[in-house]
């Protein structure tokens, strides 16, 4: 369905040199930096499959995005998308794909939705009994029947995602890339869109490769997780795998008063003997990472080692995972979570 | 195949019908942009020429100084203004094959030909580029080209009926002045030139945008486009009035068969043959920029980077 084998991605940037002297020095001599946003990237996304891209800010989400939707060329490697290559589709392929992003309209700013849909209709050459279905079917999905007709500069933030998504959909995709597309919604929203990709990716095999730093959106709407780190990919499986690395876990939180004295070298060196460990420590509060099973001895612990003025359990959640990931690296993370 | 190739009309009609809601979305603005806009400039040759004309006059001798009347003047000249007491009197002479009368006929052309020219500021494609505004167009099955197409279309319908207007209106303010064309068929070859002069324009403004794949600034190039275009077209000075080795080389231009050539065309000074010739010389360079806006199009993509996604 989708192919990505050694693929390279390098930005040139000029650099400016602020001020007088620099404006000269701009002129006679610019001076480029490159970027490599992607450095080597292998990846395979077979149909039906629905694939969350996560990754720190500047791991090259977007561009490996860009690039398998024929956006911009790969500087190396090859991208393939429906057989071609991704920078060479045809009208043939464009019709199967879409593209969604959260921080750039594909919809006409200046006409309302309905405009724009039918002005998309006309794109993808949507007959007009399908048209009607399917507006009438997403819009009632996303709840947004009543804002069709208001132009799209004037919607707010979550109701113009949905019209995105609406337009995305609208020629039944069967390839479709989602870039953030729950950047800065609030908590219904995100719910509403996460269930209408979720709701037409079992009714049809639609491939998403989605993006986002919500690992909730991730977590529910994708079977495998690909994880870069600097433009290479760090982790790729199935959500379950990672999951199983963390579930069984506990964090506790503990909150001390922010003037107690607490002996590190001890407490840590106590926790271990509960296979617990240290996993961060401000001024007022330490979290603590400890088995489901040995939580009930390791709790009682605690209160006489520390001055406790308030705990709080928690199941581990997939993010701090993730975290470490992205800080140290696959093997490493799964070092500290023994 | 026959779906797609109905297609294809359907969606630059649908094109035209949006480009066309955009436009008229501020109607104020509209009226002083399309009808006010470049009625500065042919004031101003306006003024030029009678000056010019009347220091002509002057100095060619009494005889066709102010105050000569209707058929007054010596034989030198061809016909004669018909008001004598604003007209420099310089009706007789003739500069670079132009009379006084004549010029200002050319301005007049000139303030309607210009209506249908396509300008470079109906294109924003530079920003749309910059901001990265094109993303959304490529992984569409469709060629951006034909939206931008649609605009052309859509500006040269709506300038028509500009166009139409303000000759209109001149011909009320100024009956005997005004440019009137010497036959429909006249009207007909020099509209047509006109328009495919208009087109090589939009094709060159096309090209100049996509330069921002390259550049940060493509302004100035446009401002700089259109000065050029203008000028060896003859939006200041008629061609045929610049010194003959200009004219030689200019005379081959789109630029010049988009404005002086449909002028004399309107005026009779130039007939059907040169009609022909004209439109096959353009057609020609028409061609010749299409290529080159692809080979840039094409080019500039390689380097997109679909900024701000
Ligand atoms: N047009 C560009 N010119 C220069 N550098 C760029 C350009 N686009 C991206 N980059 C660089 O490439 C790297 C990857 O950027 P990319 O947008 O793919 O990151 P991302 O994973 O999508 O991040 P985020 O989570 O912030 O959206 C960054 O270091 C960025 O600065
Ligand atoms: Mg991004």
């Amino acid at each position: 369905m989708l192919e990505a084998r050694g693929v390279r991605k390098v930005f040139r940037t000029f650099e400016r040199v602020p001020g007088l002297r620099g404006i000269l020095k701009n002129f006679v001599a610019r001076e480029h930096v490159d970027i490599a946003a992607l450095d080597g990237v292998d990846l395979r996304v077979e149909r039906g499959e629905s694939v969350g891209l996560i990754g720190a800010n500047g791991a090259g989400k977007t561009t490996l995005v860009k690039i398998l939707a024929g956006i911009v060329p790969a500087s190396s490697g090859e991208a393939r998308l429906l057989g071609r290559d991704s920078f060479d589709l045809r009208d043939a392929e464009k019709r199967r794909l879409a593209l969604v992003m959260g921080q750039k309209s594909q919809l006409w700013w200046d006409l309302p939705p309905i405009d724009s849909f039918r002005l998309l209709k006309e794109i993808y050459g949507v007959s007009d009994a399908d048209f009607a279905e399917r507006l009438a079917r997403f819009a009632s999905m996303l709840d947004v029947e009543d804002r069709l007709k208001i132009q799209l500069r004037q919607l707010s933030l979550g109701q113009r995602m949905k019209m995105e998504i609406i337009g995305a959909f609208l020629h039944s995709p069967e390839v479709v890339f989602l870039d953030e597309p729950t950047i800065g919604l609030d908590l219904i929203s995100r719910e509403t869109i996460r269930r209408f990709l979720v709701g037409l990716s079992r009714q049809r095999s639609v491939t998403f490769v989605l993006t986002s730093h919500d690992l909730e959106d991730i977590e529910e709407t994708c079977r495998r997780i690909v994880v870069l780190d600097q433009g290479a990919v760090a982790f790729d499986g199935g959500l379950t795998d990672l999951s199983q690395r963390v579930t069984g876990k506990r964090a506790v939180e503990v909150h001390v008063h922010p003037n107690a004295r607490i002996d590190e070298e001890s407490l840590v060196a106590e926790l271990s003997l509960h296979g617990a460990e240290l996993a961060g420590r401000s001024a007022g509060a330490l979290t603590v990472i400890v088995s489901a099973e040995r939580l009930a001895e390791l709790v009682p612990r605690l209160f006489s080692l520390l001055e406790v003025k308030d705990l709080s359990v928690e199941r581990q959640p997939l993010e701090r995972l993730i975290r470490e990931i992205y800080r140290r690296g696959i093997k490493a993370a799964e070092g500290g979570e023994r | 195949m026959t779906s797609a190739a109905l297609r294809a009309p359907a969606l630059l009609l649908r094109a035209v019908a949006y480009e066309f809601r955009k436009r008229i979305q501020f109607r104020a603005g509209f009226f002083v942009r399309e009808v006010l806009n470049g009625t500065v400039e042919p004031l101003v040759m306006l003024f030029v020429y009678t000056a010019l004309y009347g220091s002509a006059a002057a100095i060619a001798g009494p005889g066709a100084g102010p105050g000569a009347g209707p058929g007054a003047g010596p034989g030198a000249g061809s016909e004669v203004g018909s008001d004598p007491g604003s007209d420099p009197g310089a009706a007789a002479v003739a500069l670079g094959g132009w009379t006084y009368p004549e010029i200002i006929q050319y301005v007049a052309g000139l303030v309607v030909v210009r209506k249908l020219i396509f300008h470079s500021r109906a294109l924003d494609l530079a920003t749309e580029i910059f901001e990265g505004r094109v993303t959304k167009y490529l992984v569409m099955p469709f060629r951006f080209f034909v939206l931008h197409q649609g605009r052309f279309l859509q500006f040269t319908l709506m300038q028509v009926v500009v166009a139409g207007l303000v000759w209109l209106i001149g011909y009320a303010v100024a009956p005997d002045h005004w440019l009137v064309p010497v036959s429909a068929a006249a009207t007909l070859q020099a509209g047509t030139l006109v328009l495919m002069g208009s087109y090589c324009c939009f094709l060159i403004f096309f090209t100049l945008n996509a330069m921002a794949f390259w550049l940060d600034v493509v302004w100035s190039l446009l401002v700089m486009a259109w000065f050029v275009i203008g000028f060896t077209g003859g939006a200041l000075v008629p061609v045929s009035q610049m010194p003959a080795a200009f004219y030689g080389v200019l005379s081959f231009g789109f630029p010049y068969w988009m404005i002086t050539a449909p002028i004399e065309l309107l005026m009779g000074r130039l007939g059907t043959e040169d009609f022909l010739f004209g439109a096959a010389l353009v057609a020609v360079q028409l061609v010749a920029l299409e290529v080159l806006r692809r080979w840039v199009w094409r080019r500039g993509l390689a380097r997109y980077v679909g900024a701000g996604m």
